[in-house]
């Protein structure tokens, strides 16, 4: 995770993208259970911290941006209140100092200042999401998390908010992760991409390698499903079927049951993850021929359920 | 798990009226009401002696607060009447007042609430306004001012209760109506032609039993509180023993002063403990209506 | 404001449809249609007066408008058995009520919403397996039975608690305030108290708790988490606050149950108030009393439940700020 970037982690819903997201803060639920592999952050196992090493990186070096603010904010305190309170109570700040720091935070973000005395349902969902950063932002933390935190608003509102968040990213030299299950967000605003699929990372790289050149053929069809960036056709194609039950996932490759591409081998073992550019790296068994599947993966008729034998 | 398969169909055929068995809540609760109920069915043979008579010993003295033991299993009265008999005989009252007016004010609620948020419109003001104002009547001494008026009669406490106890059936039932007016199965169903009456009885009410039950097993329970207070301030039937007449019996005789609690406690746990498996039943049926409420 | 002007209307309008059931109930009464009025006892000179007063002797429509009228100037008529008027006597008797109610419903909603929170954030520990079932055959028991018990054991028994009225015989006050907050006072006013105490608290307690799950289930308090914010600001700040709001209308709406609620208990207790006021007046035939009690009764109600709408939406700031 290099430092003063973004990164996205893309994937389709249910695939344990927010649970990932939501582990780097600690904060998971009561039935979850982290079952293996090393989160380290600043040199530190942040999967050995206790209470007291979370206490110094929650918010303070470690920040949240949610998918719905609405939620996510308490209705019946004013928005300046919250942002205050996690000044006061995490940052230390006083009153004075408090005050002058959510002015500026609302200005960062391009709200009013006055509009600090409204409640969260008083704002618009951009402003919400607006909001919900200016909090991110409060105690200027290194890392700041974002789960889908675009997905809620349309279109043009996207747009808005995360030239904000990109704007704001490069002048205060964030690193960000952001979760999301639209390929078109990561286009615009990451420098670098993440995709998993059932819990497992399948391809990584800079933004514009895997685009231009996905490796693993659940990237190519994420590709597909999303209007803005795909075929000149314009049509979407949605990878059929569903991601598997993560309690219980298919033996081989986890793509493999919905892979238009899969062989016998695919459903037998789990691919490796090789570096196929620098810096770029896909978990793939037939990444040598990544070249004709992204062609065959432009044919609409590839991602029918009718000619998935074929291959 | 080869078990597991056999239950599921079974299961699944009554799944709808059928109360969660794994409630443990709910299994104590009809447990409770199975129990009263055979008393009530038996009581003229579990009972020792006739709750009125006033008993005497052999040398002809009166067995006033006779302490319990093998004869009185409860004690006396100090008008020397067996205790016992007395809670035995009460038990038929009580269920016979709780039933009714559960039935009552299900049934009114029910229908209420149906028609309202089935048809809208004026209907749906007019009724709901109705509501209002018997939830602005203050409830017991509603059912005072009625049973002093109207006579002492059981059937009285009952419609007293049913008048004032509808409305809060009747707004649940209704906006469980509104919700399920919207679904696809009773779009469907219009489009095909049913009529109205039979969408409402055939496809909607189906939807809405399980609440009506859960608001019909809180009616019980209340209506026996409400009999037991009229009676106790001495608004109740004469002629018939219940719990709430032997405590009036019990105060009116200054039970307290003399310690005699084998007199009053009694009825007033048999009391808690219907109202209490009317709450159970309710919570084991709230889990199946509201399952978020479980985790 | 138009939302308040909406619910005045709205709380009148319930006013008026319970007052106009009450003319008819005590109208439609067996017997004498002046009975609701006239004692046979009075004076020929005292029937004439209150014939005319109350339009006796015309149709019953224009009773009707003349009683409503005479509602609206306090008028409720004059007791058979105290030989007073009876909002003289309906209004000597409501601090009583007024104050054993409120301490009661006061001390059950902080000791229910203190331990409901306190059992939704214990969740799944034993003592929930012992506290529920506890709490409910508390709400299930009989208010009087209740009474009857803690005057058996607290009154009689052990002898600390005097067992009825509000005051000792022949005590003596140099005003109605110096009376209710004397030590005399107080001590009459505990088994009562407790007895509406135990009953009442098991809503705010249930009510508190379910709330608090609920809330706790909510992206805010993840957040909160996630800020990094103390688990007893989260609980209180934040899951608290919120959970709060129902029962702080439930209060309310408490408040005006419990006035006529009362009934039993202070028949219990023997202390004036005014539901003993009613079944005295109800068991006495004492029709005006009766009525003007009820009546009274309605109107605490009502009030309280309009009281409740106003206290959400100014609690809530989705609907205060909409």
């Amino acid at each position: 995770m290099p430092e003063g970037e973004v990164v996205g982690l893309v994937g389709e819903s249910g695939c344990g993208k927010t649970t990932a997201a939501r582990a780097l803060t600690g904060v998971v639920p009561a039935n979850a259970r982290i079952a293996g592999g090393r989160v380290t952050f600043g040199g530190r196992d942040l999967l050995a911290f206790g209470a007291k090493d979370w206490d110094g990186v929650r918010w303070r070096q470690i920040a949240f941006i949610p998918q719905s603010a609405m939620n996510s904010l308490d209705p019946v305190y004013r928005v300046g209140t919250q942002i205050r309170e996690v000044l006061r109570h995490r940052g230390g700040l006083g009153r004075g100092e408090s005050d002058r720091r959510v002015d500026e935070l609302f200005s960062m973000v391009g709200i009013a200042p006055e509009r600090q005395q409204d409640y969260p349902h008083q704002f618009s969902g951009g402003m919400r999401q607006r909001a919900a950063i200016a909090l991110a932002l409060a105690l200027n933390p290194r890392l700041v998390i974002a789960d889908e935190p675009v997905t809620a608003l349309d279109v043009i509102v996207q747009r808005q908010v995360l030239d904000t968040f990109r704007d704001l990213q490069v002048r205060l030299g964030l690193s960000a992760i952001l979760v999301t299950h639209d390929i078109s967000v990561v286009a615009y605003a990451c420098d670098r991409v993440v995709v998993m699929y059932a819990g497992k990372v399948v391809e990584a790289g800079p933004v514009r390698a895997v685009l231009e050149a996905p490796s693993h053929p659940y990237t190519m069809g994420l590709y597909n499903a999303f209007p803005d960036l795909g075929r000149a056709s314009g049509t979407l194609v949605p990878i059929e079927g569903n991601p598997p039950d993560l309690r219980d996932p298919p033996k081989g490759c986890r793509f493999a049951p919905r892979c238009p591409f899969a062989v016998a081998k695919c459903r037998e073992a789990q691919p490796p993850t090789v570096t196929v550019a620098p810096g770029h790296t896909a978990a793939c068994w037939r990444l040598d021929e990544a070249p004709q599947l992204r062609q065959l993966a432009r044919e609409e008729q590839t991602w029918l359920r009718s000619s998935t034998s074929a291959a | 798990m080869a078990e597991a398969a056999v239950a599921v169909p079974a299961a699944a055929a009554g799944r709808r009226f059928r109360l969660p068995k794994i409630d443990p809540y709910a299994a104590i609760g009809l447990t409770i009401y199975v129990v009263f109920f055979l008393v009530a069915l038996f009581a003229d043979r579990i009972a020792t002696h006739d709750p009125l008579e006033i008993l005497f010993d052999d040398d002809g003295n009166l067995l006033s607060n006779v302490a319990p033991g093998a004869a009185h299993v409860l004690g006396t009265t100090n008008l020397g009447r067996d205790i016992f008999s007395q809670l035995v005989m009460g038990t038929r009252n009580a269920l016979i007042v709780g039933v009714s007016a559960a039935i009552v004010v299900a049934s009114l609620g029910t229908l209420v609430g149906l028609v309202a948020g089935f048809f809208g419109k004026w209907v749906d003001t007019l009724l709901m306004r109705v509501a209002d104002v018997a939830l602005g009547i203050p409830f017991l001494p509603f059912v005072i001012v009625l049973a002093a008026f109207m006579g002492a009669q059981t059937s009285n406490v009952v419609i007293a209760v049913a008048l004032l106890l509808w409305p809060n059936t009747a707004r649940v039932i209704r906006s469980q109506v509104l919700t399920v007016r919207e679904r696809a199965f009773i779009e469907a169903a219009r489009v095909t032609g049913s009529s109205t009456w039979r969408i409402l009885f055939v496809h909607v009410m189906p939807n809405i039993l399980p609440l009506t039950f859960l608001y019909g097993s809180i009616a019980v329970g209340w209506a026996i509180l409400t009999e037991a207070s009229v009676s106790f301030l001495g608004f109740g039937p004469s002629d018939s023993i219940s719990w709430g007449y032997m405590l009036q019996d019990a105060y009116g005789s200054q039970a307290m002063s003399r310690g005699t609690y084998f007199w009053f406690v009694p009825p007033g746990i048999c009391i808690i403990l219907v109202v209490v498996a009317g709450f159970f039943i309710s919570r084991g049926y709230e889990e199946i209506l509201f399952p978020k409420l479980k985790d | 404001m138009p939302r308040i002007v909406t619910r005045l209307l709205h709380m009148l309008l319930v006013l008026w449809a319970v007052a106009t059931i009450l003319f008819l109930m005590f109208r439609l009464m067996p017997g004498d249609p002046t009975l609701a009025y006239i004692d046979t006892t009075f004076s020929a000179e005292q029937r004439q007066q209150l014939l005319v007063m109350f339009g006796l002797d015309r149709p019953l429509h224009e009773q009707y408008f003349i009683y409503l009228w005479n509602l609206l100037q306090g008028e409720l008529g004059t007791s058979f058995h105290y030989k007073r008027p009876v909002l003289d006597l309906v209004l000597s008797v409501l601090p009583n009520t007024v104050v054993l109610t409120f301490v009661s419903l006061l001390l059950a909603y902080i000791f229910g919403v203190l331990v409901g929170a306190w059992l939704a954030w214990r969740r799944g520990s034993w003592l929930e397996g012992v506290v529920i079932p506890s709490v409910l055959a508390l709400r299930a028991a009989p208010e009087f039975w209740l009474g009857m018990v803690l005057l058996a054991t607290l009154g009689f028994g052990l002898g600390i608690f005097p067992s009825g009225g509000a005051n000792s015989p022949g005590a003596t006050f140099s005003s109605e305030w110096a009376r209710i907050f004397s030590l005399d006072y107080a001590q009459h006013l505990v088994l009562p108290t407790l007895t509406l105490f135990l009953y009442l608290q098991g809503l705010p307690l249930l009510l508190m708790r379910s709330n608090m799950l609920e809330v706790m289930q909510e992206d805010f308090i993840m957040m909160a988490r996630m800020k990094g914010l103390s688990e007893r600001s989260i609980m209180l700040r934040h899951a608290a606050r919120n959970a709060m709001l129902p029962v702080v209308t439930a209060f309310a709406l408490g408040f005006g149950g419990s006035i006529g609620g009362n009934v039993v208990v202070e028949s219990v207790f023997s202390w004036p108030g005014l539901g003993r006021l009613l079944v005295n007046a109800v068991a006495g035939n004492d029709y005006p009393l009766a009525q003007g009690a009820f009546l009274l009764i309605t109107m605490f109600l009502v009030v309280m439940n309009f009281v409740a709408d106003l206290l959400y939406s100014a609690l809530d700031p989705r609907v205060s700020h909409g």
